[in-house]
């Protein structure tokens, strides 16, 4: 932003730069900045609505500030640093920093599997989870009606029922078409039998059986001063429907809506108090809200199932810091997770490095073909050869064992497993190393190993004199980098070993765990996937990644003011 | 690794921003997309209701659908490859009958019921998803799945047991179509006999290793984390298990009984079974099958998932339930059972429910559920029609029969990881007294 402020005296007379700007500028390019201009709010007002509709404020203000951006960046002058900044700026911040915070935000929070509501949700959650049907009372044929004349969108809903003829009353039937209209019962019953009704939020009212046609599934299809709606009107107001209730009886049962032709006699058995914060059942027992979920105030029993997401401070990263599964685990895991990428780093910048020396020999025929067979395991994809990897190791028909003919249990003893990982790390990672150092040792002036040779030096001085040095200085932070993919080397071990084997008694934490392995397991895998502890895990994985890398670039930093 | 790690950080950058904003884009997107379907459906709809209310009458009026177009209305249903293919036709039958676009969706088995939780919980994702029974307890805490209000008659056509699976805390939340288990499959080219006791399945498979007709005891699911699915039959043969089984069925999940002296008695079996070769950390869901059909093997413990690729092979074979102990153990495996959720978060919650209510329960609709998936129907009717002549299913049926359904609470999370490790650290060795114990005090503290 400094920029700007110097910006103004050299980009023209500040009083009217839009003068020079036309004066200086072809029609033609102002013209398409407009018009790109217009575009982008264009597309961003298109964003904004949808935001809108779908009530996402967040998104709103995040739209409205890009936008904002844009204008003010691209339509004048004054911003020329910033107009080459503004699109990877906004990138750094939707894509990189934003993830960050809301993850840094959820380590303060419950959030997980059953506390992923908000409470108001889970209190309905609960109440609409509760709603038991009455196996005594009948089914109802249902259709959803307005009154006639109204509109569907807005004509007020009732239901209209039906009670199929009792089952022996089948014979009564055929026989007694006199009897049955007019006095034994009522005149809400049709030549068939059917018991007929209004059902509205007041109550259930007996429908006059006169002009109402019913359908063979058991509905009314057609009634005097009702609109009925067919199945696709009524969707429009689904969710009215599915709140509606015909209240019937004292004790809060209503007649619901089942399907779209079908109503049931059913009544929640949880309701909520709303002043002491409780939810009661039917039978007077109490639940009261804690730690993000309701629990039986006599402690018997268990906690209701829905649960919400509320903050809880630092409670996460004390866990991980107190409890002793956690403490005792995290360190284990941290050593391992230091030893593995080093050992991993080491091993394949040796081997790549000593390849690379033999193959840079001038001497050496058909060197293009060895070097393309080389970068073959760093060209399948992993998941493929992780899983491969991961068979050859079986103790029983496993490749490794059967061609050395050693019973070593790969995957099941906690060294073999880590030894199991090193050697795949090894022989997918060797290519990378292979590749970096071959270009590297190109770039190192023969002139040099010349001077070495004339001062006197053999081939084993010059390497560690001469040529080492040039070449950690091109590799040294490409190293580092490779630690650092390392550290989180997540798909390896999940495709291998999964983190395992596990010591007895304790299934959350691996012997060949990475932390970001030991955090998905939190997350994912465990029990109760638990996403606000992972992400305080996440956090703390992030200070130490951003430690080590800071260290490390430091260091490799050091070395090239050596030279 | 470097072109890795840039993957790695476009692929995780993409998931977190969709996974921090997408919960309100989605809403945002699912409407419109829904109304463009609905539109190009439209059309088609209106001629087929009209061709049908002319044509037939009775199938127009019978649910009520005039010959209106739809109006923002399409009918998501979210299934496997594999179920998704089988209800194409039940799709086309709800549409004709009804009027509402169907859309079915394909989604990955192993992703299901993740990104149903997931887009359910943003507010967006299907109607209906088709998945298993044992999801519920988690699907329920996180308010995902609706209560399917089935009537006593209804209900009463299903196997008791398909029905409890899915019943969670005295509420029903989907329709059972199938129900599968473990069961011992048999190679008859190898073993013509059927093994009257695990003893004898031991004593027969070692003869055929000893003579070089066959390398393996027997093929189970075991691996090095262990599997406490496959190893349940075991631990519950002589009463014992997770948590015990109540009278009037189901389970009562405040007790858990793995340290139990019944469960110790499976363990026992677990090692024995281990020690005469008959089960090995080195099978494991990788290997269990193909072993089997290489004919390394006579005797495979799988579930109906494994026929496919046996038939293909052309082994012949037959299904029987697991063969008991000599000393009474009966070998007890789990069921499972699949079938129909509907959305909390459904924008059609009446038409779904039609669906599952009127459509799933259908005898035809369940009979073709099964051609897809080879498992026994949920539905009485439907699977006293497939078995018929049907020597696979009727065996099937018979492994599933009075089986207890796997627990739904959400807490058996937390108890397959621990009650695995166990079963797999007895086959190599561990005191099953012991090691059960410790894996009770690992399922207690997590409970």
């Amino acid at each position: 932003m400094s920029q700007t402020v110097a910006d103004p005296p050299r980009s023209g007379p500040p009083q009217d730069p839009h003068v020079s700007e036309v004066a200086h500028t072809p029609v033609w390019v102002t013209v398409t900045r407009w018009v790109l201009i217009a575009l982008t709010i264009g597309v961003l007002a298109y964003a904004a609505q949808q935001a809108i509709e779908a009530g996402a404020w967040l998104i709103v203000i995040v739209v409205a500030f890009i936008a904002m951006s844009v204008l003010v960046v691209y339509s004048t002058r004054r911003f020329i640093p910033l107009k080459y900044l503004l699109p990877g700026l906004i990138l750094l911040l939707l894509f990189q920093m934003w993830p960050i915070v809301y993850t840094a935000a959820t380590a303060f929070t419950n959030y997980g599997d059953g506390h992923t509501l908000s409470k108001e949700e889970a209190i309905s959650a609960i109440q609409a989870q509760s709603v038991r049907q009455d196996p005594d009372a009948p089914r109802y044929g249902m259709s959803v009606a307005v009154p006639e004349g109204a509109t569907v969108q807005n004509g007020e809903l009732s239901l209209l029922l039906t009670v199929p003829p009792a089952e022996d009353a089948g014979e009564l039937e055929e026989g007694a078409e006199e009897g049955i209209g007019a006095a034994e019962l009522g005149e809400n019953v049709t030549a068939d039998g059917f018991q007929l009704f209004v059902g509205t939020e007041e109550g259930l009212e007996p429908l006059a059986a006169e002009g109402v046609e019913v359908r063979g599934n058991g509905t009314i299809g057609a009634a005097p001063g009702y609109r009925v709606l067919n199945l696709m009107e009524a969707n429009q107001r689904a969710q009215e429907v599915q709140d509606f209730a015909v209240p019937v009886g004292e004790d809060g049962a209503a007649v619901k809506p089942a399907t779209t032709s079908q109503a049931f006699v059913g009544q929640p058995t949880i309701s909520y108090d709303e002043e002491n914060d409780v939810m009661v059942t039917a039978e007077g027992k109490r639940y009261v809200a804690q730690d993000g979920n309701f629990v039986p105030e006599d402690g018997q029993g268990a906690v209701l199932p829905a649960g919400w997401t509320e903050n809880v401070g630092f409670d996460n990263f004390l866990t991980i810091f107190t409890d002793p599964t956690f403490r005792g685990g995290f360190l284990k895991i941290f050593l391992w997770n230091l030893a593995f990428p080093l050992l991993s780093v080491a091993s394949t910048f040796i081997l790549g490095m000593l390849l690379a020396l033999l193959f840079n020999d001038p001497r050496l025929k058909g060197k293009g073909i060895y070097r393309s067979l080389l970068i073959l395991p760093y060209a399948l994809p992993i998941f493929v050869t992780g899983l491969v990897w991961a068979a050859m190791f079986n103790q029983q028909f496993g490749l490794i064992n059967e061609v050395t003919g050693l019973n070593v249990n790969w995957l099941g003893d906690p060294w073999a497993a880590r030894a199991a990982l090193l050697i795949t790390n090894l022989w997918l990672g060797f290519p990378y190393m292979f590749l970096i150092t071959t270009g590297a040792l190109q770039s190192i002036p023969n002139d040099v190993k010349e001077a070495a040779a004339v001062d006197g030096a053999g081939p084993v001085r010059t390497l560690v004199s001469v040529t080492m040095p040039l070449l950690l200085v091109a590799v040294g932070p490409l190293l580092v980098a490779s630690f650092a993919f390392n550290f989180n080397n997540f798909t390896l071990i999940y495709l291998v070993t999964k983190g395992g084997p596990f010591d007895s008694g304790n299934s959350l934490v691996g012997n060949t765990d990475l932390l970001i392995n030991f955090a998905y397991r939190l997350a994912l895998e465990s029990g109760q996937p638990n996403i606000g502890l992972a992400s305080a895990v996440s956090i703390v994985i992030f200070m130490l990644v951003g430690a080590i890398s800071y260290i490390g670039f430091r260091q490799s930093a050091a070395l090239e003011e050596v030279n | 690794m470097k072109r890795t790690t840039g993957a790695v950080a476009i692929a995780s950058a993409a998931a977190l921003l969709l996974s921090a904003c997408g919960d309100t884009a989605d809403t945002a997107d699912e409407p419109t997309t829904a109304a463009e379907d609905d539109a190009a459906a439209e059309d088609d709809t209106a001629t087929e209701t009209e061709d049908a209310a002319a044509g037939d009458d009775a199938a127009a009026t019978s649910e009520g659908a005039a010959p209106a177009a739809s109006d923002g209305t399409s009918l998501v249903i979210w299934a496997d490859d594999l179920r998704a293919a089988a209800l194409e036709d039940v799709a086309a039958t709800f549409e004709e009958e009804t009027g509402v676009p169907v859309t079915l969706q394909v989604v990955a088995n192993e992703n299901l019921r993740e990104q149903f939780k997931d887009s359910v919980g943003a507010g967006a994702g299907p109607d209906i998803a088709v998945g298993a029974h044992d999801w519920l307890g988690e699907l329920v805490q996180n308010n995902v799945v609706a209560p399917v209000q089935l009537s006593s008659d209804l209900a009463g056509q299903f196997t008791p047991e398909s029905v409890e699976a899915f019943t969670y805390e005295g509420q029903t939340y989907g329709v059972p179509y199938s129900v599968e288990s473990l069961a011992l499959i048999r190679n008859t080219a190898l073993a013509p006999e059927l093994p009257a006791s695990m003893e004898a399945l031991v004593e027969t498979g070692q003869q055929l290793v000893a003579d070089g007709e066959a390398e393996l005891v027997m093929a189970q699911e075991l691996g090095q984390e262990g599997n406490a699915y496959s190893m349940y039959p075991y631990l519950a043969a002589y009463g014992g298990g997770i948590f015990p089984v109540l009278e009037e069925g189901g389970f009562d999940s405040t007790e858990v009984i793995i340290d139990s002296e019944e469960t110790v008695q499976g363990g026992e079996k677990i090692a024995w079974l281990a020690e005469e070769e008959a089960l090995s950390v080195s099978i494991d869901a990788s290997n269990a099958i193909p072993q089997f059909v290489e004919e390394s093997t006579a005797f495979l413990v799988s579930g109906p998932w494994a026929i496919q690729q046996i038939t293909e092979a052309g082994i012949d074979y037959e299904i029987t339930s697991m063969p008991d102990f000599e000393d009474g153990g009966e070998t007890t495996p789990f069921l499972g059972v699949q079938g129909f959720y509907v959305s909390a978060e459904s924008q059609n919650p009446q038409i779904a429910q039609t669906f599952v209510q009127e459509y799933v329960s259908r005898a035809d609709v369940q009979v073709s559920l099964y051609e897809a998936g080879d498992r026994p129907p949920a539905l009485v009717e439907a699977y006293d029609q497939v078995s018929q002549g049907n020597t696979d299913i009727e065996a099937w049926g018979q492994a599933a029969e009075g089986g207890t359904p796997m627990p739904n609470i959400p807490q058996m999370n937390a108890v397959w990881g621990p009650l695995g490790k166990a079963t797999a650290d007895i086959a190599t060795g561990d005191d099953p007294a012991e090691r059960l114990a410790t894996a009770q005090s690992e399922v207690e503290a997590a409970l």
